[in-house]
């Protein structure tokens, strides 16, 4: 029974199906040793990319496995199978070449409480090699941009949320990497911060950027996003730009088609939990025991 | 490695630590306000005790005041001022009669105990009844000249006062040291006089005087002092300097969120891991010099008060010179480099401050006895001594600071060697933890017994993991500890089927847990125990010749190690099993014993599911070298067979990676140990052979115990062909695990991909 959905799944494993572009993501899978729930599968076989200029939204509840996705891209997880690829360098092999590639804005990354915004920008460009001339303009751009000379003095540890996610965009773009990925970036935000934090992701489009931008929140997805795919439980359930999504399933509106989609999985999942979810033991036996 | 981030980051961290006002007090201000604090309160607790007055309850007092013959002991309600050194000393005891008239000796015991239990004496004093009158007696016969048996007639034991004490109460001791000065004293007194009134000159009791004369001069004997307590409060503070920063820096961070930030720039994690080791090294390092500069200010003042006080004091606590504070900084670099790296280590581990704090402790206890061992008195720097962490560096130091540069400078080369040595791995180790995702991102998960065992079985991999692998080895500890303890309860005088029985038993204690764990939490226990599909044939004969190549080698490794450490092997040969294996007649008996058993129970331990797990690691050479390690650990309970047998494991280890299967160590053990158990039972016969005939003589020769050795040629020869032998075994196309491969792929160059050229 395991065995034939595991082959079903094989044939039907959208790694297989080649893919281009500046974020390549192949059949990337993290399966981590739960205590409680055994081997826990918390992103199965995506796939998808994401092009220059183009804002890919990965939406989904919590537990989706959006964060997980994010991390690999950012070389900070392993994948347990498949492959991710950013500007071309593999994230598994040649961490350190996606990492200058990429610039990460996370909910769940801190700013360091004992140094002010300048210092803690100034010390990111440096570990990217920048020079103090061109790394200082840059600087000064990007906090006249974000309007961040206020706080440019202060300490980390008396910044608003909002304040500290600013300094978390400033030091993601001061190397201006050509991808920026977004996790979850609005959340905690007041509406003032959000609408700062948005209206820069559409600069940066406009700038050529690839942008990948994880969220829950329908309306920002529905704004900002070209292409969007929907994932639950680690599964990516459909992909595609907002329009052709409400078209491909009927519904007018991206959080009705969410809700939808979820339930319809979440039922599945429910009914059958070995055909819904890729089962563990098939993926241990690929061989590679990573996580 | 960048060194440039290197740099970023240590002038950041360090940027970061001292903006940090609680780690700038527990660093700076706390050593400055200690010593100071210290030095005072133990002034004010000295003074207190030199002041403070003992209570002396003397039972029966009354006789010896009645006794003009005898010399004064009590006058004025004190003791005689002329029974201590200095007059002065008489006001510490305050003197309560009581008398002993209708008492029994029982009843003043028991009333002294409950005036001694209520605190209202310190000490108490009995003179019997008739005590006086006795040594009035005594006195009388000697000034009427009367003959010496009848003086000494006298019962001497009933002239026996009594003094009673409570030794829990600290004061107790202390007066009855004072009252036991005074009497002996007294005593001396009565003897004197009686000695004079039997005209007999006084230095009869006392012939001659022993002089002892110490030749050190008087820096000597405080360098002395300070050699052996300085390196150990220096090492102490290095240690604590360097693990509250540590924590501070990894499971801080990682409390606070910053650390994943940090992970995802293009830092390398080895360039993380030494920017912050720098960090906590400095810390350390300046946490140690500010206390011992502390230390010194504050010791200096007290010296300067005591030597006012205490005749002498000023000889004896000194300021060591300038030369002995520059090899302690020199000494601070390497054990602070050692203890950062520890601690980094440590802390990486942990998933917040506060479960970083709780490493401590075992830290602490591992090094503690490393830094004392040079303070054990007898202890001298050798050779041994010098091979061991923390403590070499520790004599070495003292050396230095002695001035004995010749008797030390010797071993300069093997201290800072294995220091260094152990820097390295400990950085590495750091660096280790540091690329391991189930490290950096570990959860608070409610531990459940039932949940864990279930998950144990429920989520086992094909083979086992590192976790796994270390448990193992604990398991085997353990079972081998307790089993050894019913074992030693054996009769002493044993015969061969007692040692087919203790062999038995111990072999099981390392095979059992292996097999059991490798069929209840692996997958495929073939693979696990390195026994899937058949080995090459080939392998298996240059297992067997590598084993007889390398056996003169491993000899001669085994005496360099006893000459290193020394070991009394006439005990070692007296026991009875050796005698047992000396004397038996079959040596097939022995050998299936002591050779096979052995290598198919521990070759399926250690090079099976041990090495298994360990490769999980994701480097062979850290597989290979921890599973030696913990096989010479296991394997005998004295760390002179440890070593050796560590030599030997790194060998079959290797064997085990290239061929990739159990059966060429399986016979590279038996042959080895079949060798070693041959020559030992033939060893009385091959040493007259080679006395006896000139051919022997070439192959063996003898040493300073009963072991043989073979010659240098032998050695170098047998040396020669287990290289080539190894060169064999290194291009054979070995299986990798799946960490080793990512490893490998992550050391390839990096190539420009064609994505770059199109973006």
């Amino acid at each position: 029974m395991l065995k034939d959905s595991a082959r079903q799944a094989d044939d039907s494993n959208p790694a297989t199906v080649p893919v281009s572009g500046m974020i390549q993501a192949l059949g990337l899978t993290k399966v981590y040793d739960d205590l409680r729930r055994g081997r826990f599968v918390a992103l199965d076989r995506l796939t998808f990319d994401a092009q220059p200029g183009e804002v890919y939204g990965l939406l989904g509840p919590n537990g989706a496995g959006k964060t997980t996705a994010l991390r690999i891209l950012g070389t900070v997880l392993q994948p347990s199978f498949g492959s991710a690829q950013v500007n071309g360098f593999d994230c598994l092999t040649q961490p350190g070449m996606v990492r200058r590639q990429i610039g990460v804005i996370s909910s769940n990354t801190a700013i360091y409480d004992r140094m002010s915004a300048w210092e803690t920008v100034e010390y990111f460009g440096r570990l990217h090699g920048l020079d103090d001339h061109l790394l200082h303009g840059r600087m000064e751009t990007i906090f006249r941009r974000l309007q961040m000379l206020e706080i440019r003095d202060l300490l980390g540890g008396k910044m608003s949320t909002g304040m500290k996610q600013k300094v978390s965009i400033a030091r993601a773009l001061v190397h201006d990497p050509p991808v920026l990925v977004f996790d979850e970036a609005t959340s905690g935000l007041d509406v003032l911060a959000a609408r700062t934090l948005l209206d820069t992701i559409q600069e940066l489009r406009e700038q050529g950027k690839c942008v990948v931008f994880s969220t829950h929140i329908m309306r920002e997805a529905e704004r900002l996003c070209d292409r969007i795919a929907i994932l639950h439980r680690g599964r990516m359930l459909t992909e595609g730009g907002v329009d052709e999504l409400r078209d491909k399933h009927g519904q007018s509106d991206l959080e009705e088609l969410f809700f939808h989609l979820i339930r319809d999985a979440e039922d599945l999942a429910v009914a059958s939990p070995h055909d819904y979810v890729w089962a563990s033991q098939e993926a241990a036996s690929l061989g590679t025991e990573f996580s | 490695m960048n060194w440039h981030n290197v740099r970023l980051i240590w002038a950041r961290e360090t940027r970061d630590q001292l903006r940090d006002r609680r780690m700038l007090f527990m660093i700076c201000v706390l050593p400055i306000l200690l010593y100071p604090l210290l030095g005072t309160t133990f002034m004010q607790l000295a003074q207190f005790m030199r002041k403070h007055e003992s209570t002396v309850l003397i039972v029966g007092a009354e006789q010896l005041r009645d006794a003009p013959t005898l010399p004064p002991l009590i006058e004025n309600g004190r003791f005689a001022a002329d029974l201590f050194a200095a007059p002065h000393e008489a006001q510490l005891l305050h003197v309560e009669e009581q008398s002993a008239e209708g008492k029994s000796e029982a009843d003043v015991i028991a009333e002294g105990r409950r005036e001694l239990i209520a605190g209202t004496a310190d000490t108490v004093v009995y003179f019997p009844d008739g005590f006086a009158e006795k040594l009035a007696r005594i006195h009388q016969r000697l000034q009427n000249r009367e003959p010496a048996d009848t003086v000494q007639s006298e019962p001497v034991e009933e002239l026996k006062p009594i003094v009673l004490f409570h030794s829990p109460r600290e004061a107790s001791p202390v007066a009855k040291m004072r009252v036991d000065r005074a009497i002996d004293r007294w005593m001396a007194k009565i003897v004197e006089r009686n000695l004079r009134e039997s005209h007999v000159p006084i230095n009869i009791t006392q012939p001659f005087e022993l002089e002892s004369i110490d030749v050190a001069g008087r820096e000597q004997k405080q360098a002395a002092l300070y050699s052996k307590l300085l390196p150990f409060i220096v090492f102490l503070w290095a240690l604590t300097g360097a693990f509250y920063p540590a924590v501070d820096l990894c499971a801080g961070e990682k409390e606070r969120g910053t650390l994943e930030a940090l992970l995802a720039s293009p830092a390398q994690r080895s360039e993380i891991v030494w920017g912050k080791l720098l960090t906590v090294m400095l810390f350390s390092v300046f946490t140690a010099l500010l206390n011992l500069a502390s230390m010194g200010f504050t010791a200096a003042f007290v010296v300067r008060q005591m030597s006012a006080a205490v005749p002498g004091g000023a000889s004896l606590f000194a300021m060591p010179p300038l030369i002995s504070i520059f090899w302690i900084v020199l000494a601070l670099l390497p054990i602070s480099a050692l203890f950062s790296a520890l601690s980094l280590a440590c802390a990486a581990f942990a998933r917040s401050t506060k479960e970083g704090q709780y490493y401590f402790m075992p830290l602490f206890m591992i090094t503690l006895p490393l830094m004392l061992a040079p303070m054990s008195p007898g202890t001298e720097l050798n050779l041994g001594n010098s091979l061991i962490p923390v403590t070499g560096l520790s004599f070495l130091l003292r050396g230095l600071m002695e001035g004995d540069y010749q008797r030390v400078v010797p071993f300069v080369l093997p201290v800072v060697v294995v220091t260094l040595g152990c820097c390295w791995l400990a950085v590495r180790w750091a660096i280790e933890l540091f690329n391991q995702e189930s490290v950096l991102f570990r959860e608070n998960e409610r531990f459940e017994l039932r949940a864990w065992l279930i998950h144990l079985v429920r989520d086992r991999k094909a083979t086992p993991s590192v976790g796994a692998a270390l448990a193992c080895v604990a398991i085997i500890f353990l079972v081998k500890f307790f089993a050894g303890l019913a074992l030693t309860s054996l009769p002493s005088e044993p015969h061969f089927g007692l040692l087919v029985q203790v062999v038995l038993i111990t072999q099981l204690c390392i095979v059992v847990p292996a097999l059991a764990m490798a069929f209840l939490f692996t997958r495929n226990p073939q693979q696990s125990l390195l026994l899937a599909g058949w080995p090459r044939p080939a392998t298996l004969l240059a297992a067997v010749a590598l084993a007889v190549a390398f056996f003169p080698v491993g000899l001669q490794v085994g005496e360099w190690i006893r000459q290193l450490y020394p070991i009394d092997m006439e005990s070692l040969a007296d026991s009875p099993f050796a005698q047992l294996l000396q004397s038996s007649p079959s040596l097939w008996k022995i050998l299936l014993l002591m050779a096979l058993l052995p290598a198919v129970c521990e070759e399926l331990a250690f090079r099976g599911f041990v090495l298994s797990g360990l490769r999980h690691l994701g480097h062979k050479w850290w597989a290979i070298v921890l599973t030696a390690v913990l096989f010479g650990m296991a394997h005998t309970a004295l760390l002179q067979q440890s070593l050796a047998a560590a030599v030997t494991g790194v060998l079959i280890g290797y064997i085990a990676v290239q061929s990739g299967h159990l059966a060429p160590c399986i016979l590279f053990h038996f042959a080895y140990n079949g060798l070693s158990l041959t020559l030992g039972h033939w060893g009385e016969r091959l040493t007259k052979l080679a006395e006896s005939k000139p051919l022997f003589d070439q192959f063996f020769q003898p040493t300073h115990d009963r072991l043989q050795v073979f010659s240098p040629a032998v050695v170098v020869t047998g040396g020669l062909v287990t290289l080539a032998l190894l060169w064999w075994f290194h291009r054979l196309d070995s299986p990798k695990s799946a960490e080793e491969r990512l490893t490998e792929a992550r050391l390839q160059p990096v190539q420009r991909p064609l994505a770059q050229d199109l973006s």
